[in-house]
């Protein structure tokens, strides 16, 4: 691997043992000194790390518990997804779109078949398959909260509450096992609409387990977020200003919880979103600064802890619309979609996963392209850890949440 | 002279002439032609045995009890195949299955520091523990310093910890112990000096002397109660406990999320064994310290009446009593650390300097002066 | 906005190298076209791509603030195309443009938007490595997703797949 000399500029840190800092004592004389001489000493966060999230390498090169600059080395976990696009039939396609960001599979699904969907105009998707979308999605969504909001405890030390977000995390994965088959990698939503209808009995249990998670939530906020040890070690580390935030290319709660109120479920609404935010549905929540600084870890992982809370009630807002009917469209078994080029982005539990995708009216595709957010988030993490304490790198990489699958594809 | 008060408060003398083991093979009819000399020295070794065994059974008891505690806070059981009832087993089986690992040793390590660390580290604190007596008579060395000897060499670990971490050739085991040296070094002084308070209070450094000023109001005349500025100082023991023993919330040496395992990353079988050992027996006795100086160590309304229906102090079923009572009192600690474990996030190393110098220190010095102040006025008042 | 009045608006401003929107189209069998499904895309000249990136991000009935993918698109084996394709996003207007630009493979470099946008530094990255693209100016031009040693552009039609990699074979 390359080089382990940072490349982002290393920020100002004030240390009283170097030899450039020997002052001129009001005698003339320069204070006698004895440098010792220490170096920086390089550490690497190895791909096999318990706080890494996955394989990744951080080199971290710090002066004692400072660090003072940090390179992140991707790769270990590229599958070549893309490429696998460009040799496999439309369809074929789907359960590799699982794997990516293989916490939230139906967002990924659902990514992938709009893109393909944006390509087949004449397309229609029936009001059930739509609302069976997004209650899947948002389901997922909340799982995939509940994974970042226990690996964050666990990455800051507390070990319980990662037991705890697991508890409801199995019911989820029990609730897509009935509809489905599967825990992990659904390959449920497929370009058309879904590919099971909801067997009797499911939307009951799932508006049950609302009821259920509600009061949990309650329990996980207080045992957690607002945990004054906790606070103390995520309120003003990795503080990612506004105009920083927009200028990587920032999405998702990284980028809520910097302030800038925008989600594209709410702004750029699509499947039945557009229709639950006018019906007051759901709010966006956005970083505010009450315990530390805007834009802290604090910020970012609060922003998920009540998005969480927001899943809930588009949850119940869709079963209370949902209707019998065709979960389908008119799909042929294979496809062969219009040639044409599309990008669709969604909002997945990490930011927006946009898929271009782009077809010669063939079987297989063109081009397909997977921009995941992992990829943009982390980037700003070079930046960030500089200046800070290495128990602080931990805490700002467990704030990006970030899924290997999806940083490397 | 406080042996002669605390005598007093007893109505006998606080230690027998000799060790208890010693006084067992005294009273054995053994022929006269085996020298006093080898009895005693087999006295020695029969107490030193014991002393070994009753030491590990209760940090193994530990050892289960945290896999159970942490278990149900988190919704779950804990060992339950291992011997049948509850998993009790689970330490032995743990116990044998480390016996059987590879040992391992990094290929850059310094092999004679790698070997020394654990050596150290366990070493140390079975010897602090030395000065824990089981009961009035059942004491393994008369120790009429016994608080000194156990913060002096409880303290040692330390050396084994920054040796064991150096000796890895980790970068992150380096970390680890630098990070331990830093914290343990950080709050030795309010350790020391909360510790400080009840010894104004109670006027000795011995345990079992400790445990016998705290023998009236029929048992419960425990030093807590006697004395406003131990709660305070109480509270500071018990923090400082927690970052002397590396438990969580200052659990950073071996933080497991950052680095790995700390300074035990490099550490396999008996040898990591040994580092885990001595987690536990200074959990133990950091614990009992804690019961003995606040919380009347073997005092209880069971032995109040028990002395009260005219007991001797040194009979079997009052030295069980007592030993029963030490026990559940350090139990109940070990289960407030255990709790506290599961509950709290790891708090930062720079915060927890902070805290201990710069809070911890003056406030442990306030108490000991207002204990003192106290005690004083008490004095003054009332004689 | 539209894409038409994006584009007028960018010429308004005088950027240079505006090529055209390439909107989507039903089939006319008439004429033998095909048609083309999908999103409307803004052709540009790859030479003028900063200027052009700068004045999306700054102009202020635009406002594209956030860059969400800068990729790469080698559409066929023998050709000698190869498309830059960049997706914008504006935070206060809410609306996307979709750019591509294209090089020939026997030239293939272009400015690097590092400069406009920082998020373009790691997707340059990865396009650099698949696909063989020079982006000059980058701060960083180091492999991301590949080994250091790794020979050839996966991502082009015409790649062929190593038979083996450090003695370990790839069948």
């Amino acid at each position: 691997m390359s080089n382990s000399t940072s490349n982002t500029p290393e920020k100002e840190h004030k240390s009283s043992y170097r030899a450039e800092e020997r002052r001129t004592l009001s005698s003339g004389e320069e204070e006698f000194f004895f440098d010792v001489k220490t170096s920086d000493m390089e550490v690497n966060m190895g791909p096999q790390h318990p706080a890494t999230h996955g394989v990744m390498r951080v080199l971290i090169r710090c002066d004692g518990e400072l660090v003072t600059g940090s390179q992140v080395h991707l790769g270990y976990l590229h599958r070549c997804a893309e490429k696998i696009g460009e040799n496999v039939e439309w369809l074929q396609y789907l359960p590799y779109t699982d794997r990516y960001d293989y916490l939230a599979a139906m967002n990924n699904n659902l990514g992938y078949s709009m893109a393909v969907e944006a390509l087949m105009p004449g397309l229609e998707i029936p009001r059930r398959a739509v609302l069976l979308r997004t209650i899947n999605v948002e389901l997922n969504r909340i799982a995939s909260h509940l994974v970042a909001y226990g690996t964050y405890g666990l990455d800051i030390g507390a070990i319980t509450p990662f037991l705890y977000a697991f508890r409801e995390r199995e019911w989820i994965q029990a609730l897509f096992e009935k509809i489905c088959g599967a825990r992990l990698t659904y390959s449920y939503i497929r370009i058309g609409g879904v590919f099971n209808d909801a067997p009797p009995g499911w939307l009951k249990e799932v508006g049950h387990f609302c009821d259920v998670f509600e009061e949990k939530w309650k329990e996980y906020r207080d045992l957690l977020a607002l945990n004054h040890i906790f606070i103390k070690r995520t309120a003003h580390v990795g503080v990612i200003p506004k105009d920083m935030a927009i200028d990587f290319g920032l999405t998702g709660p990284m980028l809520r919880g910097s302030g800038v109120d925008f989600d594209l479920r709410r702004d750029m609404p699509y499947m039945a979103y557009g229709e639950a935010y006018e019906a007051g549905a759901f709010k966006v929540p956005v970083g505010s600064g009450e315990k530390g600084e805007l834009g802290d870890s604090w910020d970012r992982f609060y922003v998920r802890v009540e998005e969480m809370m927001e899943s809930i009630k588009l949850v119940r807002w869709c079963l209370g619309v949902i209707e019998d009917g065709p979960i389908i469209g008119e799909i042929p078994k294979v496809i062969k979609v219009p040639a044409g080029e599309a990008y669709v982005g969604i909002e997945n539990p990490r930011g927006e996963l946009g898929h271009y995708v782009h077809s010669d009216g063939g079987k297989v595709a063109v081009r397909c392209r997977v921009r995941g957010p992992s990829f943009t988030n982390i980037a700003v993490v070079e930046e960030l850890m500089p200046g800070t304490l290495l128990a602080d790198s931990v805490a700002i990489i467990g704030s990006t949440d970030i899924v290997i699958g999806e940083t490397d594809r | 002279m406080i042996q002669e008060q605390a005598g007093a408060v007893l109505g006998h003398p606080v230690h027998p002439d000799s060790n208890v083991f010693v006084r067992i093979l005294e009273w054995l009819p053994l022929p006269e032609i085996i020298p006093g000399w080898v009895v005693t020295f087999g006295g020695v070794m029969l107490g030193m045995s014991i002393f070994l065994a009753v030491m590990s059974v209760l940090v193994m008891f530990c050892v289960w009890m945290e896999r159970k505690v942490s278990g149900h806070i988190q919704c779950r059981t804990g060992p339950m195949y291992a011997g049948g009832w509850h998993g009790w087993a689970q330490s032995l089986a743990d116990g044998v299955k480390l016996l059987l690992k590879e040992d391992m040793i990094p290929k850059d390590a310094d092999r004679t520091l790698f070997w020394i660390a654990p050596a150290i580290v366990l070493g140390s604190i079975f010897g602090a523990m030395v000065a824990f007596p089981l009961s009035y008579d059942w004491w393994f060395g008369r120790m009429d310093l016994g608080v000194f000897a156990i913060l002096a060499l409880s303290s040692t670990t330390t050396i084994g910890v920054v040796m064991a971490g150096w000796a890895s050739a980790s970068k992150w085991s380096l970390y680890g112990a630098m990070r331990e040296a830093a914290q343990v070094v950080a709050y030795e002084i309010p350790l020391g000096l909360s510790l400080l308070a009840p010894l104004f209070v109670l006027g000795t450094f011995s345990l079992t002397e400790a445990s016998a000023m705290q023998s009236g109001w029929f048992g419960m005349k425990w030093a807590i109660f006697t004395n406003p500025f131990l709660i305070p100082a109480f509270l500071i023991y018990v923090v400082s406990a927690l970052a002397e023993t590396k438990r969580a919330p200052f659990d950073l040496p071996e933080a497991e999320s950052e680095l790995v395992a700390g300074f035990m990353t490099e550490y396999s079988g008996i040898r990591w064994s040994f580092f885990f050992f001595e987690e536990y027996a200074a959990m133990l006795l950091m614990s009992v310290l804690g019961a003995f100086f606040w919380f009347g160590g073997f005092e209880s309304p069971l032995t109040g009446a028990l002395r009260a229906s005219g007991m001797e102090d040194t009979s079997l079923v009052f030295s069980l009593v007592c030993f029963g009572t030490v026990l559940f009192k350090g139990f109940v600690g070990i289960f407030l650390m255990m709790w506290l474990r599961w509950t709290l996030p790891r708090v930062r190393i720079d915060q927890v300097m902070t805290m201990g110098y710069k809070y911890l220190t003056p406030l442990a010095l306030f108490c000991v002066l207002g204990a003192a102040s106290w005690e004083a006025l008490q004095h003054l008042i009332f004689s | 906005m539209e894409l038409q009045a994006i584009h007028d608006t960018l010429k308004a401003a005088g950027v240079a190298g505006l090529l055209g929107c390439d909107e989507p189209r039903p089939a006319n069998k008439k004429e033998k076209d095909p048609g083309r499904a999908g999103m409307p895309f803004l052709l540009v000249d790859p030479a003028e791509i900063v200027p052009l990136l700068t004045a999306c991000r700054d102009e202020p009935r635009l406002q594209f603030d956030l860059l969400i993918d800068l990729t790469a698109s080698d559409p066929a084996a023998d050709g000698d195309d190869l498309w830059v394709l960049i997706q914008l996003l504006s935070l206060k207007y809410r609306h996307r443009l979709a750019i591509k630009a294209h090089l020939p493979k026997s030239a293939l470099s272009i400015a690097s938007a590092t400069a406009v946008y920082r998020a373009a530094n790691w997707h340059e990255r990865e396009c650099s490595e698949m696909f063989g693209i020079t982006f000059e100016g980058h701060p960083d031009p180091r492999k991301i997703l590949l080994p250091d040693d790794w020979k050839g552009f996966p991502l082009r039609k015409d790649y062929e797949f190593p038979t083996e990699y450090h003695g370990i074979s790839c069948e």
